[in-house]
């Protein structure tokens, strides 16, 4: 753990560093390197879900030594009755065609699997030749239906966590590291 | 001992906590049933019930059982007994039990933590009769 990065506007809540700037740097090299050897002699589609994973799937893209292709992807957030429609929905869809194609999908953090066991739904339909994950996070501790992980370059803890991709209220993404936040809205 | 069809069947949510949890299952259209099972935990010799436990969720897709509670940790208590004894009982089921904390993360995190006091603050009344 390292002290709290109180240099950030808007700070409060911000908590002792998780994962810092190093450990990530670290990992993503070994992911990178991990997923370069499984996909030798291919080209795999890279697919980061919009938009936590941008920081991310950048790093990951630099640490891998095989040739690839990116898109994003981004579906809608749950939300309050009203501002959210009743289901989930693609609100930016791939622009290169994954059928018949070797696809790995990146995540940030994976915890209920909710998330997750949709994308994967939704790109399995599609009918690439291979489609596996990479997530940055993952809480094994809070998932409520399985998912395939293929890499996880952490475990998360039971904490709420910002830096390095991950957002409150669409703030704090530009860390260069993991922290831990404590929300001014949680009850005591 | 084996579940039995939920012998009260539910009117509706016990919890607004809980509707919250169908409508995001929902939206991320994942099939679920409310309250449909009972599993017996412990009977008297003549086989009459003494104690159950009636998991708020079945997955049929994932033939797994989700329990809520929003009830703080030492208040949740006989709640979390009676989830240990239903892994030991019936150890071929698959039950999730959500605490408060990870209720509060999912409800900010789905952009709900304004509506936190209206969705937890009264639950240690409403769910202690669960």
């Amino acid at each position: 753990m390292h002290p709290a990065d109180h240099t950030l506007p808007g700070a409060t809540g911000l908590g002792p560093v998780v994962f810092s700037r190093d450990q990530i740097r670290n990992r993503v090299a070994e992911l990178g390197a991990a997923i370069s050897k499984d996909y030798t002699g291919g080209t795999p589609v890279v697919i980061g879900v919009l938009t936590g994973t941008v920081m991310f799937v950048a790093d990951l893209l630099r640490a891998m030594t095989i040739p690839v292709e990116v898109d994003f992807m981004s579906i809608s957030r749950f939300g309050p009755p009203g501002e959210t429609l009743g289901a989930v929905r693609v609100l930016k869809d791939l622009e290169i065609p994954i059928g018949g194609r070797d696809a790995i999908l990146v995540e940030a953090l994976v915890d209920t699997g909710f998330t997750l066991s949709h994308m994967l739904s939704a790109l399995q339909a599609r009918r690439p030749t291979s489609l596996r994950v990479c997530t940055l996070l993952s809480r094994p501790q809070r998932r409520l239906i399985e998912v395939p992980l293929d890499h996880v370059g952490f475990e998360a803890p039971d904490e709420f966590l910002v830096g390095y991709g991950l957002q409150y209220r669409g703030q704090f993404r530009q860390l260069p590291h993991i922290a831990s936040y404590s929300p001014d809205d949680v009850l005591p | 001992m084996e579940a039995i069809e939920n012998p009260n069947p539910p009117k509706g949510f016990a919890h607004p906590v809980e509707a919250e949890f169908a409508r995001l299952l929902d939206f991320y259209r994942i099939p679920w049933q409310y309250e449909p099972r009972t599993f017996p935990l412990e009977t008297d010799p003549q086989g009459n019930l003494l104690e159950a436990i009636t998991p708020d969720f079945y997955l049929p897709t994932h033939d797994s059982f989700i329990e809520l509670t929003t009830l703080r940790h030492a208040l949740a208590r006989l709640k979390h007994r009676k989830i240990r004894r239903m892994r030991m009982l019936y150890p071929d089921v698959s039950i999730k039990l959500v605490d408060r904390k990870q209720v509060v993360g999912l409800l900010i995190k789905y952009g709900r933590g304004a509506d936190l006091p209206n969705l937890i603050g009264k639950a240690e009344v409403a769910d202690a009769s669960g």
